[in-house]
């Protein structure tokens, strides 16, 4: 029945797009949103058992490869939460009718690419539902057609570009290692076989390549334009889930259960988190346009997620997967908010904002839980991830890399303080004295978002019970 | 029948509030109860004086704190002394304070001081002695600070000061408690050595400190001036010598073995005779009535520390009739400082003068007491200065010579007083001026008798309050009474006095006036300078403390400004140079990226490809 959750997004692209489409019109926005709110509502409530479920005379016609654990269950979470959002912004935001139909239309394509990238367990499939996702990824940041926009998504696609050779040509070389292309065959040939130059290579080749697709220091070029020029809701969606699940997630799966455990591959992705924490929070420190510092503070608690895994001990890469999640949450969060601000004072130039709390009250306040959670701040969401990294980086040795998660916390807090206090406190400048709240359609989401991140923050003793546990088991 | 005891406490306790709660524009009410609290408190005092009474009941068993009260002789004497004090005192502040807006509160802390002081000398415990000891703390500060502008600062001062020797005391109590075992004060016997001296130093810094000693006096001076005129009657220049002494000489006599061989003895006496000196020194170059008298009631605890920590018998002796003594004499002239200040509306000298006339009682009051402190026969004063001179002799001639010292000087500063302040020609502003309100002179005049009685007839004291604090072992069969033993003493004694009087002629005609009659020695080469620094206060040790709080205070500050600035300078510094460098590295060509990118990946290949080979 997982196969489900690929096909009818799929399917449902093919059937607003007949002849009929001017009808379809009204009707795709409606579709998307049913079919991204059930799925948050399928992962959130359904243990695994109900993915395994199999459906018997369509079975045969479609064999997929597809499996759902308990880390894929947290990724579908996650893609709901976060495409849920999106197309919620999006039909504020984008205004153009057509426009917005291609915008739906690729919506389920990425829900689409990216439901399949969390269940494949083929290394080969896994590729194939990554340039699905990336190649929608690339038309929604040139949506809109602007300048940026396209220079942004040409980078983007150089930067994909390199990162598929990278990864077609560790394909090849570990099917030559090793036979075969499902990960429960790679991790096993990998295990019985002494390691050699050809897998090591292999390995090299693949990480990079997700290196470059999750915007790790120093493989984050492409990044901070794609996020900033894109419109706000392909911001979301990118920051959000996009280079989450093409990058991270597959890292986390790649890395931490199909080649790994590897001592040597542990220390890069220590090395890379450290670097990617400090730097993007360095970097993040002296933009101004508000989007801009929220794409490099995207690298910097990618590092985050990155570290963790390189500690490679189980509660380091829970820690990991827990931050990802946060992570969806609040930074989607605090893109909604940043399109809240954007649509409603047509600037993203911080030095231009200011004391807007007293005019958006409700944005600033679910920014204050953003960006709280963002740096680590108890009782939110994020503290309990960012120290379940820190104690797993302590517990395996790491004391030094512990001290640095530790101390960018410092440097988080301060550019998000820094943000706060030039967009929404303050005093408010004369020409934003006309400035409204944000309507409905935006504020929805990112009281929902900051819902999720109070509520599992202050509910972590449950949050631990039945997703900890679990995964551990 | 043994919880009469009581009635020391609750009688003036709670004439005390009773005072606070009454109204205090009216007059009447707040005179009446503390008239009839000291007159009660005096009775019961001269009523239970034979008796030996003991009282106790278990306060806090936990940690020993006995609520025990023992009154015999020694404690009944201090008891009777304070009382007679206290009773004379609170007619004499009816007058005095009478138009006063703080009348009513310095009655109530006057009362409440009183009763804790009863407390204190009847405790049998040395945690009991402790509460009621830093009660007393409080209750100086508070009738300090009601006096002029300035009294808060010095009850300040003086809060700090006895504050900090108060914590000593309980340091020793501590010690005292741990070594013997016990807190209770009539059962504790130690000797004195290494740990038991340390006690002993604690204890005795607690004790002299109350009674005014160097160098935990310098808020006396500074009180003279600013707090209510009757305080320092009743405080600095009678109560709290009395219980300063008598807790000294409760530790030097019943609880540590005191003997004259031990280092502890020759440190008292050092003590005393430098704050003979150098407290009579600062007496004699001051030219307001009260501050003078300060530094005297200073200077003149020097003879009872010596005389006590000669620890030979006749010592111990002068030393503790120096203590009722100087009680008196000391009372009495703070009390004519007081009729002419309020008779004449100063006390500076320079605006004083022939006063003699206008005021010929309280002169003769003034003439008897300044007799007594100067150690002039037949006055009280001379017959305890002379124990303590035959005391100290027998411990080591420089002692002596500086007690003698001491009484030269003293004798040189009241003639300088009394010719400045009662003789010479009146000034035309004092024209008007009369003789104190009867019920000031009475006090005067009773506290003035009291000094030739004690003079005159002086195995009254001796023998009957005295003599028996020492024990028939120690004094073995000897009597102090009567005049001095030792001619030579005595003639030393008229020698000196003779020369003060020379002096203070040579200092008149030289300096042209009663007042300037020590400028002589004021001036004089070496003396001229130390006494410049003394009057800038550079020996004061509050001020010298107060100058090292600051300097550590600076010295925490910098170390905070530069902690301060590696937040929030450096810090923030660093970190942006680190963010510029980072965002000029970011310029916006793909190529730079692209190179970064793979760059980053030849490293992680070679790095995941030489981790085998090692």
């Amino acid at each position: 029945m997982t196969s489900l959750l690929i096909l009818i997004p799929l399917f449902s692209v093919m059937v607003l797009n007949l002849p009929s489409r001017t009808m379809m019109r009204r009707f795709a926005f409606w579709l998307s949103l049913t079919l991204a709110a059930s799925q948050v509502c399928l992962a959130a409530f359904f243990g695994t058992g109900l993915w395994s479920s199999p459906l018997d005379i369509y079975g045969s016609f479609f064999r997929f490869n597809l499996a759902v654990d308990n880390l894929s269950r947290i990724m579908l979470l996650s893609v709901g939460i976060v495409v849920l959002t999106a197309i919620l912004v999006g039909r504020e935001t984008i205004k153009d009718e057509n426009q917005h139909f291609n915008f739906t239309n690729l919506m389920l394509l990425v829900l689409a690419g990216m439901n399949g990238v969390v269940t494949t367990v083929d290394v080969f499939s896994l590729y194939v539902f990554m340039e699905i996702t990336a190649v929608a990824s690339f038309v929604l940041i040139a949506l809109q057609k602007e300048r940026d926009a396209l220079e942004a998504s040409f980078k983007y696609i150089v930067f994909s570009a390199l990162a598929s050779v990278m990864m077609l040509s560790a394909i090849a070389l570990l099917l030559m290692t090793s036979g075969g292309t499902g990960f429960a065959g790679i991790s096993q040939s990998l295990k019985s076989l002494p390691a050699n130059p050809l897998t090591l290579l292999a390995m090299g080749l693949f990480v990079c390549g997700l290196f470059i697709k999750g915007g790790a220091m120093p493989f984050h070029g492409w990044l901070p334009d794609a996020y900033s020029a894109a419109p706000a809701p392909v911001s979301i969606l990118l920051a959000g889930i996009v280079t989450k699940t093409l990058g991270i997630y597959t890292l986390i799966r790649i890395a931490g259960f199909v080649l790994g455990p590897n001592y040597a591959l542990n220390s890069i992705l220590l090395l890379i988190g450290a670097l990617s924490i400090v730097a993007g929070a360095l970097a993040a420190l002296g933009q101004k346009d508000f989007k801009r510092m929220l794409a490099y503070s995207s690298i910097s608690q990618v590092g985050y997620i990155v570290i963790g895994l390189g500690c490679g001990t189980p509660l380091g890469i829970f820690g990991a997967v827990f931050h990802l999640f946060n992570h969806s949450v609040f930074k989607s969060l605090l893109f909604a908010n940043s399109a809240a601000v954007e649509s409603q004072t047509g600037t993203r130039n911080m030095e231009r904002l200011g004391g807007l709390a007293e005019r958006m009250p409700r944005t600033g306040a679910t920014s204050i839980i953003g960006f709280l959670s963002a740096a680590g701040i108890p009782p939110l969401a994020g503290f309990w991830s960012k120290t379940i990294i820190v104690v797993a980086l302590w517990q395996a040795g790491f004391r030094a890399y512990s001290s640095v998660a530790v101390m960018a916390g410092a440097i988080t807090l301060a550019y998000f303080l820094s943000m706060q206090h030039r967009v929404f406190f303050g005093k408010i400048k004369e020409e934003l004295k006309s400035v409204k709240e944000a309507n409905f359609n935006l504020l929805l989401p990112a009281l929902f978002l900051a819902a999720i991140t109070v509520g599992v923050g202050i509910l972590f003793p449950f949050v631990h019970d039945t997703f900890i546990t679990s995964f551990f088991r | 029948m043994d919880n009469v005891l009581l009635l020391f406490l609750i009688v003036p306790l709670a004439a005390g509030i009773l005072a606070l709660l009454v109204p205090g524009k009216a007059r009447g009410p707040k005179e009446l109860i503390i008239l009839a609290a000291t007159f009660l408190n005096l009775l019961i005092a001269a009523v239970f004086f034979k008796t030996g009474l003991t009282y106790s009941f278990p306060w806090v068993p936990g940690i020993g704190l006995e609520f025990s009260l023992r009154l015999y002789h020694f404690s009944a004497f201090i008891i009777l002394a304070a009382a007679a004090f206290a009773f004379l005192i609170a007619l004499y502040s009816i007058v005095s304070l009478a138009e006063k807006p703080y009348a009513k509160q310095f009655f109530a802390y006057f009362l409440i001081t009183l009763g804790f002081v009863n407390g204190a000398v009847l405790a049998d415990n040395l945690l009991l002695l402790l509460f009621f000891w830093e009660g007393q703390l409080i209750t100086l500060f508070l009738m300090i600070s009601v006096g002029n502008k300035a009294a808060f600062k010095t009850a300040t001062k003086a809060l700090i000061i006895v504050g900090i020797t108060d914590l000593c005391l309980m340091v020793g109590i501590a010690l005292t408690g741990h070594l013997a075992g016990t807190l209770t004060i009539s059962k504790i016997n130690l000797p004195l050595d290494a740990l038991g001296g340390m006690a002993f130093v604690f204890l005795m810094i607690g004790a002299i400190s109350k009674a005014g000693s160097m160098p935990f006096h310098s808020w006396i001076p500074d009180a003279a001036v600013d707090a209510p005129l009757p305080f320092m009657a009743f405080l600095p220049a009678s109560l709290e010598k009395l219980i300063g002494i008598y807790l000294l000489a409760r530790i030097s006599l019943d609880m540590f073995q005191l003997h004259p061989a031990s280092w502890i003895s020759t440190m008292m006496m050092i003590i005393g005779a430098v704050t003979i000196l150098l407290a009579v020194m600062m007496a004699l170059v001051q030219t307001d009535y009260k501050r003078l008298l300060s530094y005297h009631a200073i200077s003149q605890v020097g003879y009872m520390v010596l005389g006590i920590g000669t620890a030979v018998p006749i010592g111990i002796v002068g030393g503790l009739f120096h203590m009722i003594n100087h009680a008196m004499y000391k009372s009495c002239l703070f009390l004519t400082g007081g009729a002419v200040e309020k008779q004449a509306g100063t006390t500076s000298l320079d605006k004083l003068g022939g006063l003699a006339r206008k005021m010929p009682i309280t002169f003769a009051c003034f003439i008897v007491a300044a007799a007594a402190i100067s150690g002039a026969p037949p006055f009280n004063g001379f017959f305890s200065k002379e124990l303590v001179y035959d005391g100290a002799l027998e411990r080591g001639f420089i002692f002596y010579l500086a007690a003698v010292a001491g009484s030269f000087l003293t004798a040189a500063s009241f003639l300088k007083l009394g010719h400045a302040a009662y003789l010479g020609k009146i000034r035309e502003e004092n024209r008007n001026v009369k003789e104190a309100p009867l019920l000031m002179l009475i006090p005067m005049v009773v506290i003035a008798l009291g000094c030739i009685v004690f003079g005159v007839y002086n195995k009254l004291p001796l023998q009957a309050l005295i003599q028996p604090i020492l024990g028939p072992e120690r004094l073995a069969g000897h009597s102090f009474a009567g005049w001095p033993a030792k001619a030579a003493l005595v003639i030393a004694t008229f020698v000196v006095l003779a020369a003060a009087f020379l002096n203070h002629r040579f200092g008149v005609r030289k300096n042209g006036s009663g007042l300037k009659a020590s400028d002589h020695i004021h001036y004089a080469p070496i003396l001229r300078g130390i006494y410049d620094r003394a009057e800038k206060r550079f020996f004061d040790p509050y001020d010298i403390g107060l100058k090292a709080v600051n300097m550590l205070s600076e010295i925490a500050w910098q170390c905070d400004r530069a902690v301060d600035w590696i937040y929030d300078t450096l810090v923030v510094r660093v970190t942006y140079a680190c963010t510029h460098q980072i965002k000029k590295a970011h310029n916006g060509n793909y190529a730079t990226y692209l190179v970064w990118s793979l760059v980053g990946f030849l490293l992680v290949v070679v790095f995941l490809l030489q981790s085998v080979k090692m």
